[in-house]
């Protein structure tokens, strides 16, 4: 199988200003000011056609920074990304409009992904047909239920025949039918070649779906390997973590974080 | 020089793109409003209304302009302030509004602020069709000079958007921008004439207020709309100087943008 996704050395550096004048003079001036921060150092994995690879970790361990780097959303400060072929990110913010229906979303969002009218015209029905909205997608979006809104940005995502597909927490919300019609989708790409990223808190999703394991922390990776070998170790962090007194997890975000710089 | 060539071949290659989501975004700002995108016509009527009452009515006592009646007068220089002033704020705006939107980093960003252009654009022709109506009835015929009003249309077009580049990628990162934008914007109505005419004031205040390039613009719509003469060829000098600046501004507005757009999502 090929590599479809390369990840080489990645760092993404946020700036902290102590002030809107830091900020300024930061932009324009050729000196550096304000404090960085790195949401991710030095990360690196690869991902094969038709492997399923699921991040963990816990909040403001860099998932989402990585996910939103491998779709092209954010730009990486250092470091190489290589993605073979075409990703679609689906996250709960699927960037909808509130005000327009689902049915003027959708032709906007597809043509905000760069598809030709024609090309339009051939997915309307098909995101229709799996977004089971009904007379709803007439209306607009605003007054759609969280689960309705993911259910049209997760056709969207799906319908445009991507090469890798990004699933950003977005499978928690939802009923169970859809969800399991959501899984079903999924592994029908699996099945056909398509590699998936899979951001999840959830352990059991993980258990059920993921080839394979990318264990964030503190924006770096801590482990990297197969669903069997890692989730374990991660699944066992979490109960300790889990017990840990408030003070205890500062102490422990505090740690891991000096370590980073 | 690059810059520029990158920026304008994009809304070339995009235009479909453009003239969809500029028609959402026309779309998306009326879908509340019973009379929809009749408020693209009806806002500026009454505005126009208001004016003519103080300034025409009120303070010049009907009394016309340089031999026009003031209303066909202010009709004919107002316009582009109705498709300037909405254009420049919105637009200026635009990219940190939408810059989360953007689903792809790699969607051509320079259309962002041209898209709110574009859709100002369409209410822009509607009221030119109204008001080349209402001069046509109140006896300002169609003439030989409206040959001339495609160039303005451009050009104004063409300045609006240069301008925009500039505003719109400042505001990324300088929000106090658009609060002094706004700030100048009222000012710079009382510094072209639309609403009085400048020629009784002395040569030297004149000739500072037509540094202002909306002033050319005012005067060549006037000029077209009212069958007086062919602006541009008797201004040439200012003709130049107009068509200097805006060149200017395009090439700062495009260096500037291509410089940062890459980092717009960074400073949001």
């Amino acid at each position: 199988m090929e590599t479809s996704i390369s990840v080489r050395d990645v760092t993404k550096k946020h700036k902290l200003y102590s002030s809107t004048s830091q900020k300024l003079k930061d932009i324009f001036l050729r000196k550096d000011y304000g404090e960085d921060f790195y949401a991710l150092k030095g990360v690196s994995f690869e991902a094969r056609q038709g492997e399923v690879v699921g991040f963990v970790g816990i909040n403001g361990a860099g998932k989402s920074t990585l996910a939103n780097i491998i779709a092209g959303i954010l730009p990486e400060t250092t470091g190489e990304v290589d993605v073979k072929g075409e990703v679609s990110l689906i996250s709960i913010s699927s960037g909808l409009k509130g005000n327009l229906t689902g049915r003027e979303n959708i032709e906007l969002k597809c043509l905000m992904l760069g598809f030709s009218k024609r090309e339009i015209e051939e997915l309307e029905p098909q995101i229709l047909d799996f977004a089971e909205l009904d007379k709803f997608i007439d209306q607009p979006v605003k007054s759609y239920s969280s689960g309705m809104k993911s259910r049209l940005g997760f056709a969207i995502a799906v319908t445009i025949d991507p090469d890798i597909i990004i699933v950003d927490e977005a499978l928690s919300v939802g009923d169970k039918a859809f969800a399991e019609k959501a899984f079903q989708k999924m592994m029908d790409f699996k099945q056909s070649g398509k590699t998936i990223i899979f951001v999840s808190h959830s352990i059991k999703q993980m258990k059920k779906f993921a080839d394979k394991v990318l264990w964030l922390e503190f924006g770096k990776v801590k482990a990297f390997g197969p669903t069997k070998e890692i989730l374990p170790n991660y699944e066992d962090f979490i109960k300790t973590y889990k017990a840990m007194t408030k003070a205890e997890k500062e102490n422990y975000r505090r740690e891991g974080q000096s370590q980073c710089h | 020089m690059k810059a520029v060539v990158t920026v304008l071949s994009e809304q070339v290659k995009f235009f479909y793109l453009l003239r969809r989501l500029s028609w959402y975004e026309i779309k998306s700002k009326n879908k509340m409003t019973y009379l929809g995108i009749g408020w693209e016509l009806i806002n500026p009527g009454i505005q126009i209304a208001i004016y003519w009452f103080i300034f025409g009515y009120g303070i010049r006592r009907g009394e016309g302009i340089d031999g026009d009646p003031f209303f066909q007068w202010m009709l004919s220089g107002i316009i582009v302030w109705f498709f300037f002033n909405p254009s420049i704020i919105e637009s200026s705006k635009s990219i940190y509004q939408r810059v989360k939107m953007l689903s792809k980093m790699n969607f051509p960003m320079s259309l962002i602020p041209n898209i709110v252009i574009f859709s100002k654009f369409y209410a822009h022709i509607g009221l030119l069709v109204l008001v080349i109506i209402i001069l046509n009835v109140s006896g300002y015929p169609v003439s030989i000079y409206y040959l001339q009003l495609p160039l303005f249309i451009f050009a104004t077009y063409l300045f609006i958007f240069a301008l925009s580049l500039i505003t719109s990628t400042l505001n990324t990162f300088i929000r106090d921008l658009q609060m002094l934008l706004q700030a100048v914007l009222r000012m710079l109505l009382y510094m072209t004439p639309i609403l009085w005419a400048t020629f009784s004031l002395p040569e030297w205040i004149q000739r500072m207020m037509k540094i202002n390039p909306l002033y050319y613009l005012v005067e060549g719509y006037r000029a077209s709309l009212l069958g007086k003469e062919w602006y541009f060829i008797t201004n040439p000098g200012y003709s130049l100087y107009f068509w200097g600046i805006t060149l200017f501004l395009l090439l700062v507005g495009a260096s500037l943008h291509i410089k940062f757009r890459k980092r717009f999502i960074d400073f949001i």
